[in-house]
C-alpha cells in the first residue's frame, strides 16, 4: 500500500514537482514544504515519534510534525513569538530592525538561540505591505513602526480606485522580509521551522485608510473597498508565493478584522473572505502550511476555516462560538492545530513564574492529544521582559510532557 | 401612547437602526409636538444604548455601531441647532479623553468619546499621541471630573502610569479610567487608575462605578 502510494506520487506531474521540491529542500539543508509530503508518511512519522518521545527527546522538527498530525510528542512545542523584542539582544534600533534585513535576521537568530522554541514566526510590524504601496510610515526609535495616519494614502473614497498593482521586485520592504526569511531558513536548517508572514488584504487597506474610515466604507461604499482589495490581493499572492520560495515551511496570514474587533461575521465574509481564500490557495499550492494569526476578541474560527482551511490558528482570545478552552479544544481541536494564547498583559507585567503557571493551565486544557503549540496570542511585547519569553519555553518543556513527568 | 411619545420612540429606533433621514424627521416632529429637549436627548441616548450592550458579540459589529454613532451625533447636533443653549438632560460631568503619546490608534478612543458625549458628558477630546503635559494641563484647565486614557500598543502604554501619577498630584479629585487592547484590570490598578473599561460595552458602567467609589472615599476622608 505504501509502495503504491510512492508510485502514485511519482506518476503525477504535480506531485513529481512536489517531490522535486522536497529533494531540493533537503539538499539545501532545510525542512521541505510540509504539505508536499504524503500524508501517510507524515502520519507514520508522527506515530513513530510519539512512541519514541516516551523514551527519548525528539528533535524540534519531530516534535512539530507530531503535534501537527495530532499526536502526543515528548512535550508540547512552543513559539515565544519574540520579534521586535529581539532587537534588544543585538542592540539594534527599532528603525534598523525594521528596515535592515541583516539586522532583523541577526536579532531573530539571537532570539532563537537564547530563548528557544521550535518555530520562528516573524511578525513584522503591520506596515510592511502598505509602505510598498506608498503609504508614509513613521519609524519611532523605541516603538513599532506605524502609518502616518495624518497623511493616509486613501484620503477619500475615490482614492480606492487609485490603488495600483506594484511590482514585487521593486517593493523594498517586502523584499527585505523575503531576505530575512531566506537567511532564517538557511541558518535554522533542520533545527526548527520558519514561517513567513503577510498582513491580510483588509489589514493592508486599513493601514492606508485608517480602520475607522475603512469600517464605515465597508458599509457605505463596499464596491470601492472590494475593488481596492482585488488589486492588493493580487500583489499579496505574489508576495506569499515568493515567501514560500525562500524555503519557509508556513506562511502566517494576519486576519485581524475577522473578529469582534473588526467586521461582523457576515460582513467579513462578504468583504475579505474570498480574498483570504485566494491567498491561502497560493500558499497551499506551494506546499506550505497556512497559519492564521488573529489577536482579536471573539475571532471567527468557523468562517476562517471555511475560507482558508488553515493548518494552524494562532489566537489571543476565545472564538465567538466558544465559552471555554475545553469547548474550543472539543469543537475545533480536530480541525486545526491551536496555537496560543498567552496574554500580552501578563507577558508585559507578570512575573516569569506567573507566566509559567498560566502556560501550565493552557497546556492542561489544550495540549492533550497533540494539536497544540504554546505561544503568545500576539507578538511578544517588544519592550517586555525577555525572561517571560524564556518562561514560555521552560513551561512547555516542564509542564508539556504528555507521557507522564510533571504532568 | 401620546403623539410625542410615539415620535420619541421612533427617534430612538432610528438611531438604533442608523437611519439618518428617519431620525431627522422624527426629531423635528417630536419637538413640534412639544417634546422637551431633555426627552429628545434621552431618546437619542437610548437609541445608542440599545445597541451598545450588543457590541463584542455576534449581534452587532463595530462598523454598525460607528454608523449608529454618526446618526446619534447628527441628532444631537440637530437638537443643539434647533434648541440653542438648552442643555437639559445633559450630565454635569466634564471629561478629558485621549490616546497616550506615541500611539496613533484612535478608533477605540473615538468610539468611547462618542459614547460619553451621547450620554451627556462634556467631553474634551485631545485626540491621539497626546503628551503627559497636555493631559495634565487640560485636566486642570477644564476642571475635569474624569480623565479617560487609551493605549493600543504595549510599547507606549507605560506612559499612562506617568500621566496618572502627575494628575494625582495636580488634580487629586479627578477620577482616572483606562482602556485599550494590551490592558487589563490588574495592570490598570498597578498604574494607579481608578477604573478599567474593556470596551464601549461597559465603559459607562465602569466610569460611573469609579466616580461613585471615589466620591465615597472623599466623603469618608472628610
Amino acid at each position: 500500500m505504501e509502495i503504491n502510494s510512492c508510485v502514485n506520487i511519482m506518476n503525477s506531474e504535480k506531485e513529481s514537482g512536489s517531490l522535486g521540491r522536497i529533494i531540493k529542500s533537503v539538499l539545501e539543508g532545510h525542512a521541505p514544504p510540509p504539505d508536499f509530503i504524503p500524508e501517510w508518511l507524515l502520519d507514520d512519522a508522527a506515530r513513530f515519534s510519539s512512541i519514541r518521545g516516551r523514551f527519548s527527546r525528539l528533535t524540534n522538527l519531530e516534535r512539530l510534525v507530531t503535534v501537527l498530525r495530532h499526536k502526543n510528542p515528548d512535550y508540547v512545542p512552543c513559539s515565544p513569538m519574540v520579534f521586535g523584542a529581539c532587537r534588544r539582544l543585538t542592540g539594534a534600533s527599532y528603525p534598523d530592525f525594521a528596515l535592515e534585513p541583516d539586522a532583523t535576521a541577526k536579532s531573530l537568530l539571537a532570539g532563537f538561540e537564547l530563548i528557544g522554541g521550535e518555530a520562528i514566526v516573524p511578525m513584522p510590524d503591520l506596515s510592511v505591505e502598505a509602505a510598498d504601496f506608498g503609504q508614509k510610515i513613521i519609524y519611532p526609535e523605541n516603538s513599532t513602526p506605524h502609518p502616518d495616519y495624518t497623511d493616509p494614502l486613501i484620503k477619500d473614497v475615490r482614492d480606492y480606485g487609485k490603488i495600483e498593482k506594484i511590482d514585487l521586485r521593486g517593493a523594498q520592504r517586502m523584499q527585505s522580509t523575503l531576505k530575512v526569511n531566506h537567511i532564517l531558513v538557511n541558518e535554522i536548517g533542520f533545527g526548527g521551522i520558519v514561517s513567513g508572514f503577510c498582513f491580510g488584504p483588509l489589514g493592508v487597506l486599513s493601514m492606508m485608510r485608517g480602520a475607522e474610515r475603512l469600517f464605515r466604507d465597508c458599509i457605505h461604499h463596499p464596491s470601492d473597498v472590494l475593488a481596492a482589495l482585488d488589486v492588493i490581493t493580487e500583489v499579496l499572492i505574489e508576495y506569499v508565493e515568493a515567501q514560500c520560495d525562500t524555503g519557509v515551511s508556513a506562511v502566517t496570514l494576519d486576519t485581524l478584522f475577522a473578529s469582534w474587533n473588526g467586521l461582523g461575521k457576515k460582513l467579513w465574509e462578504k468583504i475579505e473572505g474570498e480574498f483570504t481564500s485566494k491567498l491561502a490557495n497560493a500558499i497551499r499550492r506551494k506546499g506550505c502550511i497556512i497559519v492564521v494569526h488573529n489577536c482579536g476578541d471573539g475571532i471567527y474560527f468557523d468562517s476562517q476555516i471555511h475560507f482558508m482551511e488553515p493548518g494552524i490558528i494562532n489566537f489571543a482570545h476565545l472564538p465567538d462560538d466558544c465559552s471555554s478552552r475545553k469547548e474550543l479544544k472539543r469543537r475545533y481541536g480536530d480541525q486545526v492545530v491551536l496555537m496560543g494564547y498567552i496574554d500580552t498583559s501578563l507577558l508585559s507585567y507578570g512575573t516569569p513564574y506567573e507566566v509559567m503557571q498560566e502556560c501550565r493551565m493552557q497546556i492542561e486544557d489544550l495540549g492533550e492529544g497533540g494539536g497544540f503549540i504554546l505561544a503568545p496570542g500576539c507578538e511578544f511585547p517588544p519592550n517586555g521582559p525577555l525572561e517571560n519569553a524564556v518562561a514560555i519555553v521552560k513551561a512547555a518543556q516542564l509542564y508539556g510532557q504528555t507521557h507522564g513527568g510533571k504532568r | 401612547m401620546t403623539e410625542s411619545n410615539a415620535l420619541l420612540k421612533k427617534l430612538e429606533t432610528a438611531v438604533s437602526e442608523h437611519r439618518d433621514e428617519v431620525m431627522a424627521d422624527a426629531l423635528d416632529a417630536a419637538l413640534d409636538a412639544g417634546a422637551p429637549s431633555a426627552d429628545v436627548r434621552h431618546a437619542i441616548m437610548q437609541g445608542l444604548e440599545n445597541v451598545r450592550h450588543r457590541l463584542m458579540s455576534n449581534d452587532f459589529s463595530i462598523p454598525d455601531f460607528l454608523i449608529c454613532i454618526d446618526t446619534a451625533t447628527g441628532g444631537l447636533d440637530r437638537l443643539s441647532s434647533l434648541r440653542k443653549d438648552d442643555r437639559a438632560g445633559e450630565e454635569d460631568i466634564s471629561l478629558v479623553i485621549g490616546v497616550v503619546e506615541g500611539d496613533p490608534h484612535d478608533m477605540g478612543k473615538n468610539i468611547i468619546a462618542a459614547v460619553y458625549r451621547t450620554r451627556g458628558y462634556h467631553v474634551f477630546d485631545l485626540g491621539r499621541e497626546v503628551s503627559k503635559d497636555t493631559f495634565v494641563r487640560s485636566v486642570q484647565e477644564t476642571g475635569a471630573k474624569v480623565l479617560a486614557l487609551s493605549a493600543m500598543m504595549s510599547t507606549t502604554m507605560t506612559g499612562m502610569r506617568d500621566i496618572i501619577q502627575e494628575v494625582r498630584v495636580k488634580s487629586p479629585d479627578t477620577v482616572v479610567i483606562v482602556g485599550g487592547a494590551p490592558m487589563d484590570e490588574k495592570l490598570a490598578a498597578s498604574y494607579g487608575a481608578d477604573g478599567y473599561a474593556e470596551s464601549a460595552v461597559n465603559v459607562l458602567e465602569e466610569t460611573e462605578a469609579a466616580v461613585k467609589k471615589c466620591s465615597s472615599e472623599v466623603l469618608r476622608n472628610l
